[in-house]
């Protein structure tokens, strides 16, 4: 399955038209996430990294250029149940429980909840809500909500996951103990991972790669490989070798 | 805050019993117009004594209401998924929407009781009474539904009908269901509107009708609760759905997209096009159904029947001139009563944001004016006011009022909490807050609700002409029904549906540039 998995963009172009003005928000990008590689997306706001992401996942169209997953369309991919895909936002549904929104790409995918049931489950404990399975999204703070969207991102057991900010709204706190999940969680599941991220340190704790952007117009100038060994343990947060790389991706963002 | 409820809800029971009281004093001593406002205990006395009249009256409009209901909300649902989904399809249908929407029931209530017989006439005024309603609340349910939903599904490959299924129709359900909330009394109204129509023994209408005559103020007031009783109750019975519903359906957080912004650039050709199928479409429909009907030529009038008999007829010199000087006096006065309706909806609406509890307050009051004046205040107004242009305009300005306040209250409360806290956090007065936050989110919803108010502003100004005044387009109505000039009858129709379109159009052509300037989107 590996090896037909990657991310593929090339010479991606993608402008829009606001009041009287154009805004090229991507120009010329390519960006090649191998199969089963971990790739953050950082960059200042405006850069076109969730632009890129929502034509990645074929939520929109390029303007010129071409993007592939696993060789073939991102709609493609996504209707074959290949893909996974976290918000920024939550984006649940607020008339569904916990247990029925981690299920509703099944439901698009026309797929068995039943057959499903034990993985629903399991993402459930994954997660810490166990206790909440029936609880609407109104009622769970907003680090529960991320985390019913993280679970529901797992739920196809994808290929290719896409996480636009996934832990933007958590605390400080949160925020580490999610990124230790989350890298479990890819070790064991070894997907091609997409990361739109504000966080230098998230990038470097979870990446392969670190894809640097900025904007007007959004491009990608730089691209830093973050060669520390897996499984990273929370304590790597504090070492030189941690620091050395956030150093290097706070100064390819200013421009260095 | 439990006690502050309950305390408001208190002052609010509070206000309508010495509201009762101070009524049943002027009634006891005939202060308003020497009895024509009887106390609520004559009223009720002469319930009881009518009381075996009621059943059989009451079933009769229920049964024209509740099939028109039913039959207009199916059609309205469906429509508005369809109009939501193919935006061509929206456009052509643009025409009938709009020409159903400005029917003035009053106008069309002769030519249906002429055309069909037994229930139907009452069964599908109901049913256009919905129509419009739904349908708009359900294609801005649908497109509405939070964006951020929809691109989950998408990313899942879900098509448009999985987006519909999964996301839209649900969402669309709270809009939908305040749609049908209005409905309710909607479809009541216009079952008793068709039976001032003629036709059929029973129903309020005609009891109404046939009690009118009699100097029976007590009666006309019974007749009047009972019938805003229905439509209460009706209304009463979608809120508590709504709010079933609404509970789980809050957004979770503040939508960072505009709603519905899908910009279709067609080209001009498939515009005009579209355009032009539009126009043509309604008068395609009512040339078809009077052929599939069957009606006698000398009823029915086809659009060339009618250009006939305003133009070609020698006769129509004098049509002309009797249709002209009716409209100058029905046009003012409707421009005048909407807007002062719509300035009071509007101004209550605002002050409800301020004080949540006045619409609990002054909701049953709403309610009452939706249905009551129509049909038994008129007689009351007239010996109150006297038969002039007063009359009118108070109908006028009750029957534009409550769609219009509905509206606007209930865009002010989908302004997000943040919006309302980030001036109040510098310290603003809530007349700031008002100034600042609620009166530029509610523009939209106060244009929708001139929309609205325009045909309605028109329906209550032919009603208390054809019932009080004897003045206008709907005297002309009432006196052509007399003279079996059904030329004059289909004449009156046309152009009060025609009146009502160009209104339309013309507050389009305001919003449109007003709301594009500050990136804001049409409400429905």
């Amino acid at each position: 399955m590996t090896g037909q998995s990657g991310i593929r963009l090339e010479n991606v172009s993608r402008s829009f038209k606001g009041r009287g003005a154009t805004v090229q928000a991507l120009d010329q990008v390519s960006l090649d996430c191998p199969a089963g590689s971990f790739t953050a997306l950082i960059g200042p706001s405006g850069c076109g990294k969730s632009t890129m992401l929502r034509l990645a996942l074929g939520l929109d169209h390029a303007d010129s250029g071409a993007v592939s997953i696993a060789g073939i369309t991102p709609m493609e991919a996504a209707r074959a149940g290949m893909t996974g895909v976290a918000f920024q936002d939550a984006a649940l549904m607020p008339w569904r429980n916990v247990e029925d929104n981690i299920a509703l790409p099944l439901d698009v995918l026309r797929k068995s909840r039943r057959d499903n049931a034990g993985k629903i489950a399991s993402l459930i404990e994954l997660v810490g809500l166990s206790g909440f399975e029936k609880a609407l999204p109104g009622e769970l703070s907003g680090g529960m909500r991320q985390r019913v969207a993280i679970a529901r991102s797992l739920v196809t057991n994808p290929q290719v996951l896409f996480l636009d900010e996934p832990f933007g709204a958590l605390d400080q706190i949160l925020r580490r103990q999610m990124n230790v999940e989350l890298q479990r969680i890819w070790i064991s599941s070894r997907a091609t991972t997409l990361l739109v991220t504000h966080g230098i340190d998230e990038a470097v704790f979870l990446a392969d790669r670190v894809a640097v952007m900025q904007s007007k117009p959004g491009r990608i100038t730089r691209i830093v490989d973050i060669p520390l060994m897996r499984p990273r343990r929370p304590d790597i947060f504090t070492s030189a070798e941690f620091h050395r790389l956030e150093d290097e991706i706070a100064g390819a963002l200013d421009g260095h | 805050m439990a006690i502050e409820a309950i305390a408001a809800r208190f002052s609010t029971l509070r206000n309508w019993l010495v509201l009762l009281v101070l009524w049943e004093i002027c009634g006891r001593l005939q202060v308003i117009a020497s009895g024509a406002l009887p106390a609520p205990s004559s009223i009720l006395m002469r319930l009881w004594i009518d009381r075996a009249d009621y059943p059989p009256h009451i079933l009769a409009t229920l049964e024209g209401a509740g099939a028109g209901f039913l039959i207009g909300n199916s059609l309205a649902v469906a429509a508005g998924v369809l109009f939501a989904l193919f935006p061509m399809a929206a456009r052509l249908g643009r025409g009938v929407n709009i020409a159903l929407f400005a029917l003035p029931a009053i106008a069309i209530s002769p030519l249906l009781v002429l055309t069909f017989s037994g229930a139907t006439p009452r069964i599908i005024l109901a049913a256009i009474g919905c129509y419009f309603v739904t349908m708009s609340s359900t294609v801005t349910g649908i497109s509405q539904t939070d964006a951020r939903m929809i691109d989950v599904i998408r990313a899942y490959g879900g098509g448009r009908w999985s987006i519909l299924a999964l996301a839209q129709m649900r969402s669309a359900l709270p809009a939908i269901l305040s749609g049908l909330r209005i409905a309710a009394p909607n479809a009541v109204l216009g079952s008793i509107l068709a039976e001032f129509g003629g036709g059929g023994r029973f129903g309020l209408g005609v009891y109404l009708l046939g009690s009118l005559g009699r100097a029976e103020p007590d009666r006309l007031w019974g007749i009047g609760l009972a019938a805003t009783l229905i439509a209460g109750l009706a209304y009463a019975l979608f809120s508590l759905i709504a709010v079933r519903f609404t509970g789980a359906t809050k957004a979770v957080t503040v939508p960072a997209t505009a709603p519905g912004g899908e910009a279709t650039s067609w080209p001009l050709w498939l515009r005009l096009l579209l355009s032009t199928g539009s126009i043509l479409i309604p008068i395609a429909l009512w040339w078809l159904l009077l052929i599939a009907m069957g009606t006698p030529a000398m009823i029915a009038k086809t659009p060339v029947g009618l250009f006939e008999y305003l133009f070609l007829l020698p006769n129509s010199g004098v049509s002309q001139m009797k249709l002209l000087a009716a409209l100058g006096q029905t046009l003012p006065l409707t421009i005048v009563g909407m807007a002062l309706g719509i300035a009071f909806a509007f101004g209550l609406a605002l002050m409800s944001v301020l004080r949540p509890g006045i619409i609990r307050g002054f909701m049953p009051v709403a309610l009452v004016t939706q249905t009551m004046p129509l049909v038994a205040l008129t007689p009351l107004l007239v010996l109150m006011l006297g038969r002039g242009p007063s009359v009118i305009l108070w109908i006028t300005i009750s029957v534009t009022f409550f769609p219009a306040f509905v509206t606007m209250a209930q865009g002010l409360s989908m302004v997000p909490r943040a919006a309302l806290d980030v001036p109040r956090a510098y310290g603003a007065s809530l007349f700031t807050q008002l100034r600042l936050v609620s009166v530029p989110a509610s523009l939209p919803y106060l244009f929708a609700a001139t929309r609205l108010a325009v045909p309605r502003a028109l329906l209550g100004v032919m009603i208390a002409e054809w019932l009080a005044t004897g003045t206008g387009l709907g005297n002309l109505l009432n006196q052509s029904r007399g003279y079996l000039d059904y030329g004059m009858i289909w004449a009156v129709a046309v152009v009060s549906v025609l009146m009502s379109v160009v209104f339309y159009q013309c507050v389009v052509l305001i919003e449109r540039p007003v709301l594009a300037r500050r990136g804001m989107h049409a409400a429905q």
